[in-house]
């Protein structure tokens, strides 16, 4: 069976998501209730998760969901503003090409024939959309939009402290559209505080980030059957396990961590072991037990009263232990053992394998040891003394059943996820049209607008730069392989194409000849002193986005600097070609720095449909302006849905006209809610589902095979979530 | 071959709540808790077509647990109170009523699920500050320094279960022994922090209920073969006790990863063998009395232990390990080496006992916190209730002494809690509507669901068809047989209020239950006497009542603020 594709069929598919998924969005969304096949019963409001949990048939729709899965892989979030999205874009779409059909009806054509047709109509509008996707959205986020953005530290200083209150309001926003409406201003404060509790440090906030997001299945404790305000932060770190043994002791504990077991057994694998008589059989049992003797008999003349296991212990290593005084937890899972050897810099004790003098160096002291009892269930409570950024807390999340704990603890998984991602750069670059098709010199700008590169905890940005002659020489490298795109790509490939590619490519430059990068480096070294720091521009943007505090360093040069200097290489007829070719245009470099927010309740929305339409206006081609329409249109549709409910001074038409009216006035906005969001995470979004349309609309034709699949694996991986 | 095949879609409701079926099955769940709710609950019989005993039962724990319930909302509903009750177990009928209650009511009035749920919230806000302040109408300090308080404690709950098929008479005893069993649990020098022991529950089914006992130590049934074997001379004022955990089977321990090869004529059983009468020699030159093994002991080694009157018992199970390592002191051995002296333990004296047909071991322990409770009742059924109810009441009085209060039983707490929400809402809303943001209608209906969900949740206690009272002072809970006549005098027709507390000779006015009437201020702050004035008080657990009681509402909010169903089918 074949059908084809089209919008309508994609609109049809994406509204039927949209009114699930619509119900859950926002603080006034509901829960939905799944159920697994076990008989499990799983609380959501993650759209995610329901996508996943729908199983949905229609081939369109697994699209869908293979791309929100792939979105949410990256970023955490959004899943359910995506389905909106898309829904209408759509819908926008769908509208424009009715009045499109209207006027090809008349030239009746068959209707196989127009299907085809309007596959190439779609075409267009997809690329139409690449295009916006590369060089529009990124120019209107970097040259309107930022100036309305807020950062997530502390503007006080110049240090990169997160702001408590700020922090707050960011994740009670997260919250809101991840768990009951009753628990997120409790889950919320409970993240906070955990957060601030863990930090050790204000400066090291990313590494905790990181150790809470690798870790978080160790670090919590699900409590059933009691009230979710029963949940609570403890020092410390909560094993889900309980004591083989148990000694009590005072004052701090000398620990080791072993990998296996401290009995030695008859044989280890691969080997053979042959008996010859009762006596040698006697013989090897005795040696077994005293060489165990020695061991623990070692260990506690070491001072030992902690042995970690990763492994099940025979029961004289648990007997002999329990005569030493030396408390046991077995069977520690891989999770645990690291988490414990990341917080307290220990690596596990390797068994002498002969039986001359044993050494321990690797022990570390914790501060107590003592059993738990949640809910009748025994728990090893440990208190490491941390040797890095991170102090151990472990959270218990208490809840009436187990599937509003489970949401609880996704709900946090992600909120992590959403913070390390917010904590990080995001690089944007465009072409600038210069409007002017004859000016030939126009000069190659490089924008640099990251933190200010004095900071040393700029980590997560593609490019860490200690001084500014790195920065030129990134970026040459950059400017580098950009040519080599062009001269490994077809000539006649549209600049779009290449655009994107290059931004693939920002994070690893791997230039292919080292050679050639040092050349060039050694030639523009000179060139240093070229730079212009344009101090005109720093002031404006300074000005113009005081809350971000960027220090943005514009270095320019002539575009024929690049080619004489790299005129030296084997290549040279074609990158000139390709030089010519772009003499027209000029690329920026930007982004968005870490830590940037905008108030909740529609405002990123607002804010791009407001100057899309502008950008529309001023536009000359008319796919171009037909595309931003669609898109500044179909934003709406998240602002419209989160105030569906309100009434009066709050209902949407209100709000809109209210924000329209301060930014033609260019007043600041005011908001009627209070939290924060991300906006890199606005920003991926939106590029996710710009993707996702390209894709629905480049398909012409669904084929549907009815075959065993041939890799299950790779089509298990691809819907996992 | 890995098979795999294409996932069945999944079925997706909207508004679940709205629909005929699930509010039908909500109600048949409801009518099953309220039934069987109080000493005067109905019993349920559950049965399985399929096979298996027959449970006569009226207890939530196993009511719940035998249910088995298909549609999604009913099992939240109903794993929500299995996890209470394993939590806490007691309350679990009144956390299940109250939900039900709860949902129904805000059905009822048809408000916006975010409205309901927020006042909800607050409205428990209010209930769980009021029972934990100072002054609270409805709760009783726990004085340990006198029985009376525990033990109406303990009854109340032992009444509230009547399939257990108990006589006032048997319900007396079983109390009395109940709260010793617990009080023999209670270490006698207290540290910073008391570990409490263990009360281990022996079944003797077949036998009077009065024929119930405590221990003190362990009891350990034996056969009559070993009986025969006599016990042990006594050489000095205790016996010394060896106590393993290794099997003392002689089978062979793991042997490693790799292969073991032996050579003909080589015999490892022999071997081990040798072992094992090498350790009973040991055991038998330490001047062991008694042997104990959690897992088997190879018939040689016992009759060579027998040979020496050292008494063994092997099979004692992993469940009594820690209690019986616990009385004796002694660590349990795990290896067949050379057994150091210091892991052997004692116990004061061992002798045998026989209660009904069944023969025991009974340990006698020098000093220790670990108890027997010798549980008889005449058949199956009606032992399993009663031991679940045993084990209810001695969780219960644990908790009590964690949170040394108690919660007037029999109806009151409920009736004097909804008293005071509603006369707290009517006079001082401001607070809540500016909190809240919503209206003084809003505020009021969803008062009246909420107070009504508990007022019909004590009157589910009356099963005959009686009529429910309250009085206007105390707000208490007063019930009135059902065919009393028309024309009364009330304080003649109704003796004492559901908790026993106050009674109808004190120039109250009553109101029903039902009716509405406008809001009053029950009377805080407990006389002071109250605690020891009346001997027969109907008691609850104060932790397990709230904990219910949050997790009821809880569970009653999150079940209303559905929107979709997504059921897998596959």
């Amino acid at each position: 069976m074949a059908g084809p594709v089209s919008v309508k069929a994609a609109l049809e598919v994406a509204e039927v998501l949209e009114t699930i998924v619509s119900g859950c969005v926002g603080p006034e969304g509901r829960q939905v209730l799944c159920t697994k096949p076990t008989g499990e019963v799983l609380l959501s409001r993650d759209g995610g998760r329901l996508l996943q949990v729908l199983h949905l048939e229609h081939p369109i729709a697994r699209m869908m969901v293979a791309c929100v899965s792939s979105h949410l892989r990256k970023t955490g979030d959004g899943a359910k503003t995506f389905v909106i999205f898309l829904c209408h874009l759509l819908r926008g779409l769908h509208a424009v090409t009715d009045k499109r059909k209207d006027s090809l009806i008349s030239e009746n054509i068959q209707t196989h024939g127009r299907h085809w047709k309007n596959c190439c109509q779609w075409k267009f509008i997809s690329q139409a959309l690449v295009t916006f996707q590369t060089q529009v959205l990124d120019y209107v986020m970097d040259q309107y939009l930022s100036r309305h953005f807020l950062s997530i530290f502390s503007s006080s200083t110049k240090e990169r402290t997160l702001c408590r209150n700020s922090l707050e309001l960011l994740l009670e926003a997260y919250f809101c559209g991840r768990v009951g409406r009753n628990n997120h201003n409790f889950i919320s404060q409970l993240m906070c505080d955990y957060f601030f509790k863990c930090m050790a440090c204000e400066s090291g906030f990313e590494e905790v980030f990181e150790l809470v997001d690798d870790c978080f299945v160790e670090l919590n404790v699900g409590v059933t059957g009691l009230p979710v305000s029963d949940s609570r932060i403890m020092a410390g770190l909560v094993l889900h396990r309980d004591f083989s043994v148990y000694c009590p002791a005072d004052g701090d504990i000398r620990t080791v961590i072993v990998t296996e077991t401290i009995q030695p057994a008859f044989s280890t694998s691969g080997s053979e072991f042959i008996l010859n008589s009762e006596a040698q059989f006697q013989a090897s049992q005795f040696w077994i037990m005293e060489r165990t003797k020695a061991m623990m008999k070692y260990l506690e003349s070491q001072n030992v009263k902690l042995l970690l296991s990763s492994v099940k212990q025979p029961d004289l290593v648990i007997f002999c232990a329990r005569l030493k005084g030396i408390s046991v937890v077995e069977c520690l899972s891989s999770g645990e053992v690291s988490l414990i050897q990341r917080v307290i810099g220990l690596s596990p004790f390797v068994l002498p394998q002969a039986s001359s003098q044993f050494e321990i160096s690797n022990t570390a002291l914790v501060k107590f040891c003592k059993p738990l009892v949640l809910r009748a269930k025994r728990y090893v409570h440990l208190g490491l003394i941390s040797t890095c950024s991170f102090i151990p807390h472990c959270l218990v999340l208490c809840g009436p059943v187990q599937g509003l704990v489970e949401q609880h603890k996704d709900a946090l998984y992600g909120a992590f996820k959403m913070l390390r991602q917010l904590f990080k750069d995001l690089d944007l670059n465009y072409v600038t049209q210069a409007s002017d098709q004859n000016y030939t010199s126009s000069p190659l700008i490089y924008k640099n607008s990251r933190e200010s590169n004095q900071l040393p905890e700029v980590v997560n940005g593609s490019i860490q730069s200690p001084h500014q002659g790195t920065i030129v020489k990134n970026r040459d490298e950059l400017a580098k392989t950009q040519t080599y795109l062009k001269v490994y790509s077809n000539l006649v490939v549209p600049s779009v194409e290449l655009e994107t590619r290059i931004l693939c490519s920002t994070p690893k430059v791997t230039p292919t000849d080292t050679y050639q990068t040092d050349e060039t480096l050694r030639c523009f070294s000179p060139n240093k002193t070229g730079i212009i720091d344009n101090h005109e521009s720093f002031t404006e943007s300074n000005s113009a986005n005081s809350t971000t505090e960027n220090t943005r360093i514009e270095i320019s040069y002539e575009n024929l600097q690049v080619t004489k200097t790299a005129g030296k290489g084997s290549m040279l007829p074609v990158r000139y070609k390709s030089l010519e070719i772009c003499t027209s245009q000029s690329y920026c470099f930007s982004s968005i720095p870490a830590g940037c927010v905008l108030p909740v309740g529609g405002n990123f929305e607002i804010l791009l449909h407001y100057y899309l339409l502008n950008y529309a206006k001023i536009c000359q081609q008319s796919e171009e302006t037909m595309v931003s329409m669609i898109i500044a249109n179909a934003l709406l549709g998240i602002p419209k849905i989160l105030y569906k409910s309100k009434k009066g001074n709050y209902s949407f038409p209100q709000i809109y006209l209210k924000a329209l009216h301060a930014l033609q006035t260019s007043q600041p906005m005011v908001s009627s809610q209070t939290g924060l969001e991300s906006v890199v995470g606005k920003y991926q979004l939106l590029t996710s589902v710009l993707q996702c349309l390209t894709k629905i609309l480049t398909i012409d034709l669904v084929i549907n095979i009815k075959r065993q699949p041939q890799e299950i694996y790779d089509q298990d991986s691809e819907e996992e979530l | 071959m890995s098979r795999f095949e294409a996932k069945k879609p999944s079925l997706c409701k909207s508004e679940p709540l709205t629909s005929e079926r699930v509010r039908a099955t909500l109600s048949v769940l409801k009518g099953i808790v309220t039934s069987c709710y109080g000493p005067l609950g109905r019993l349920k019989q559950l049965h399985n077509g399929l096979g298996g005993s027959v449970c006569t039962t009226s207890q939530s724990s196993a009511l719940l647990a035998n249910l088995s319930v298909t549609h999604p909302i009913l099992k939240i509903l109903t794993t929500s109170m299995q996890n209470h009750v394993s939590c806490f177990s007691d309350c679990g009928l009144f956390t299940a009523i109250l939900c039900c209650n709860l949902i129904e009511n805000a059905q009822r009035i048809g408000l916006t699920p975010s409205t309901v749920i927020k006042l909800n919230k607050h409205l428990l806000r209010l209930c769980i500050s009021y029972l934990k302040s100072e002054a609270c109408g409805c709760r009783i300090p726990v004085d340990f320094s006198s029985t009376q308080i525990l033990l109406c404690l303990v009854r109340s709950i032992l009444t509230s279960k009547p399939a257990s098929m108990l006589t006032r008479k048997e319900i007396d005893h079983i109390s009395t022994l109940i709260l010793r069993a617990f009080l023999l649990t209670i270490p006698e020098n207290t540290e910073d922090h008391i570990i409490l022991g263990e009360s281990i529950i022996v079944p003797l089914k077949g036998q009077r209920v009065i024929d119930s006992t405590v221990l003190p130590g362990i009891l350990i049934e034996m056969s009559e073969v070993q009986l025969m074997k006599g016990l042990p001379v006594k050489k000095s004022d205790s016996l010394k006790v060896a106590l393993f955990c290794a099997s003392l089977s002689g089978d062979l321990s793991d042997t490693g990863e790799g292969t073991v090869v032996v050579s003909y004529g080589v015999s490892l059983e022999n071997a081990v063998l040798d072992q094992l009468l090498n350790l009973g020699r040991q055991l038998v030159s330490d001047h062991v009395d008694l042997v104990m093994c959690q897992k088997v002991i190879h018939p040689s080694l016992k009759q060579f232990l027998s040979m020496h009157r050292v008494i063994a018992i092997d099979r004692v199970g992993v469940a009594l390990m820690e209690p019986l390592s616990k009385v004796t002191g002694s660590q349990p051995v795990g290896s067949l080496g050379s057994i150091s002296p210091s892991s052997y333990g004692s116990v004061k004296d061992l002798c045998t006992a026989k209660f009904g047909f069944k023969h025991f071991f009974h340990l006698i322990p020098n000093e220790a916190t670990v108890c027997s409770l010798l549980l008889c009742n005449r058949n199956d059924t009606a032992w399993d209730e009663l031991k679940l109810t045993c084990q209810t009441a001695l969780h219960v009085l644990q908790l009590t002494l964690k949170e040394p209060c108690v919660l007037l039983g029999g109806g009151c707490t409920e009736t004097h809690l909804a008293a005071y929400i509603r006369h707290k809402t009517c006079n001082e809303p401001e607070s809540i509507l500016k909190d809240e943001g919503c209206n003084q209608t809003e505020l009021h209906l969803i008062t009246e669901a909420f107070c009504s969900a508990l007022e019909s949740l004590a009157a589910s206690l009356e099963h005959d068809g009686g009529e429910i009272l309250t009085d206007m002072k105390y707000g208490h809970f007063w019930s009135l047989q059902a065919d009393s006549p028309s024309i009364v005098n009330w304080p003649d027709l109704l003796s004492r209020c559901g908790c026993g507390l106050y009674n109808s000779q004190e120039e109250l006015s009553w109101s029903f239950l039902r009716s509405t009437c406008h809001p009053f201020a029950p009377q805080t702050f407990l006389p002071h006497e109250a605690a020891g004035s009346a001997n027969y008080l109907t008691l609850d657990c104060f932790t397990a009542k709230l904990n219910g009681l949050q997790v009821a509402v809880e569970t009653a909010n999150l079940i209303l603020d559905l929107s979709y169903v997504i059921e897998d089918k596959n």
